[in-house]
């Protein structure tokens, strides 16, 4: 069994089922997709991991560690980090101080009475952060203030913030949503990078199929919060069930 | 050696000006006789840019709006002249301990930020000023209640202050040190935890932000800048009531942060010297004008005009005096290749 493993989550607004009896187990170093049409849970299950919804059922345990018992802001503690897929940066910090603030839980306050008093400590702050910014190929943009820059640069700053916290599990929330396909590449060749270079495993919500499935190792599809075919790429594409939720009925016969 | 990247603005300049704060009385002793009134009138904007850096910090910076900056003021300067009149403290202890007493006031005010934002928020604050208004007629063996308290002069170290003249550069002093602490937290991980809870609470949450503990202590840090501001003003207007502290004032605060531009420790200091400025030298002068043609009772033409003014900058320079600034010095920088009607 995986690193991650959800067991028999289920999620309710009230009326609406957005999670039922999902289950499934993510293995270290692996890149998992999740796909599905929209409102079918896939934002949902992130948010629950998170720790911004509770789930009424179920259990999520990463590393042995319940994560339904621990608040959104401890998550991170426990090596998982996430992007979101509307933009959820600071427009008026610069790109370099976005990406700090991702390093927040590492800096003590010593380290901030620290950096007061002296420049070194400031610089060896943010090397870590240019590091990670050269390795998304945002470095140039360091002093720029984010408001205004393109939705590429920020949808990369997000990763980049997400990256700092030094996880072990990242979970991105539609990454190359509104990208044209040059940086949809990109944005495949990083995630790629990520779990092979930096060894963290990727769980990823993406819609563009292309981009699913070259890079997943495993994928699960989700539609109106259950989980219709949960496999290798291959078999999720020839799956029948796959095909009549994403295609409609015709395209099956 | 690499500069520092995060403070890509000109820092020369700064000792230049804080030795420009210090010659000012000079000058102005120099230039008018009246110097006494001039002098008198910046002690009070000293005073606010205080507190007005602080508001930033609260309002500005983690988004949380206040209200009830002129109740923070007022314990400061009611608990710092108990503390040294009634109780016997020396004033340089009042000075450390009065912020942490408002400061504590201000953790208690935050805990309803936890589940209310925006405008509600707003009105609670208010509700605390006017709450905090009648608590000090209400406890009128210590506070005087609505007849005022006389306060003594402060003592620094063995030096009296005594008149308009020390207490400038006293103010000054103290204000100088508020707006560099004040930059120093801003430009930290505080001061990035705080902007993350204003654009975005998800983001700060996943980032490994604790909101309830960030938010209460930017109304901590908040209180304190306050409590600072209060004794400064109690121990050099010798004289407190509570007609000093009036809802008018916290609106005025908040116009003064608008004005300069919000989010930016140099607006809110621009800001505050602006309205000061205006309520005091040059509002009078129309006012003696405008009360040939029409009947206006006291203070009605102030609001009116700083009403107008905040109306101004909200429509036309949401960034404030600091946002004018930061526009004309872009400009200079690429000044013979500017691109046409860039900056109208």
């Amino acid at each position: 069994m995986g690193n991650l493993k959800i067991k028999n989550l289920h999620m309710h607004f009230s009326g609406v089922r957005a999670l039922d009896d999902v289950s499934f187990g993510v293995n270290e170093g692996e890149i998992f997709s999740l796909i599905g049409p929209n409102g079918s849970g896939k934002s949902t299950l992130f948010n629950c991991i998170n720790g911004f919804c509770k789930p009424q059922q179920g259990s999520m345990i990463y590393n042995n560690i319940n994560l339904k018992s621990i608040k959104p802001h401890e998550i991170v503690k426990k090596g998982i980090s996430r992007t979101f897929q509307n933009l959820q940066n600071v427009p008026y910090m610069t790109l370099l101080e976005n990406v700090l603030l991702g390093a927040h839980r590492r800096l003590t306050v010593q380290d901030t009475i620290n950096r007061w008093l002296s420049q070194k400590e400031r610089e060896r702050e943010e090397s870590l952060a240019l590091e990670i910014m050269d390795f998304l190929g945002i470095a140039n943009f360091e002093k720029k203030y984010l408001s205004g820059q393109p939705y590429g640069i920020q949808k990369l700053a997000e990763i980049a913030r997400a990256l700092i916290c030094k996880p072990k599990l990242i979970l991105m929330d539609e990454p190359a949503a509104g990208m044209n396909d040059q940086e949809t590449l990109e944005i495949a060749k990083i995630i790629t990078e990520i779990r092979d270079i930096l060894g963290i495993t990727v769980l990823v919500v993406e819609h563009d199929m292309k981009l699913v499935m070259s890079i997943s190792d495993q994928i699960c599809v989700l539609d109106s919060g259950k989980i219709l075919a949960l496999g290798k790429p291959d078999e999720v594409k020839n799956h029948p069930d796959v095909i009549k939720v994403f295609l409609g009925d015709e395209a099956h016969a | 050696m690499i500069k520092g990247r995060f403070d890509d603005e000109n820092l020369k300049w700064i000792p230049v000006l804080i030795i420009v704060v210090f010659l000012f009385p000079f000058l102005l002793k120099s230039a008018t006789f009246s110097y006494k009134y001039y002098l008198y009138i910046l002690n009070i904007a000293g005073i606010y840019i205080i507190l007005t850096v602080g508001l930033d910090i609260l309002s500005g910076f983690t988004g949380l709006m206040s209200l009830g900056h002129a109740a923070f003021l007022a314990i400061g300067a009611y608990t710092s002249a108990i503390l040294v009149d009634q109780v016997g403290l020396p004033f340089e202890l009042s000075l450390i301990i009065t912020p942490i007493i408002v400061g504590l006031f201000g953790f208690v005010i935050g805990f309803p930020a936890l589940r209310i934002e925006g405008m509600y928020l707003g009105l609670t604050t208010m509700g605390f000023g006017f709450i905090v208004k009648r608590l000090i007629i209400a406890f009128r063996e210590w506070t005087g209640g609505s007849g005022g308290l006389h306060v003594s002069k402060a003592t620094f170290f063995g030096i009296t202050i005594n008149n308009d003249w020390d207490n400038y550069f006293m103010i000054y002093t103290f204000a100088i040190l508020a707006i560099i602490i004040a930059r120093r937290i801003v430009k930290s991980k505080l001061g990035r935890a705080f902007m993350a809870i204003r654009d975005s609470e998800q983001a700060a949450q996943a980032s490994g932000i604790n909101l309830a503990k960030y938010k209460m202590m930017s109304f901590f840090i908040s209180g304190m800048f306050a409590g600072f501001a209060g004794v400064l003003f109690a121990h050099t207007s010798h004289f407190i009531s509570t007609d000093h502290f009036d809802i008018l004032l916290s609106i005025l605060f908040i116009v003064m942060v608008l004005v300069g531009g919000v989010g930016s420790i140099y607006g809110a200091v621009l800001g505050t010297l602006f309205i000061v400025l205006m309520e005091n030298m040059f509002i009078p002068l129309f006012e003696d004008g405008m009360s040939q043609f029409v009947h206006l009772e006291a203070g009605d033409f102030q609001v009116f005009i700083f009403g107008l003014i905040m109306l101004i900058f909200i429509i036309f320079q949401p960034l404030g005096l600091y946002g004018m600034w930061l526009k004309t010095r872009i400009y200079w920088k690429i000044f013979p290749f500017n691109p046409r009607k860039r900056f109208t």
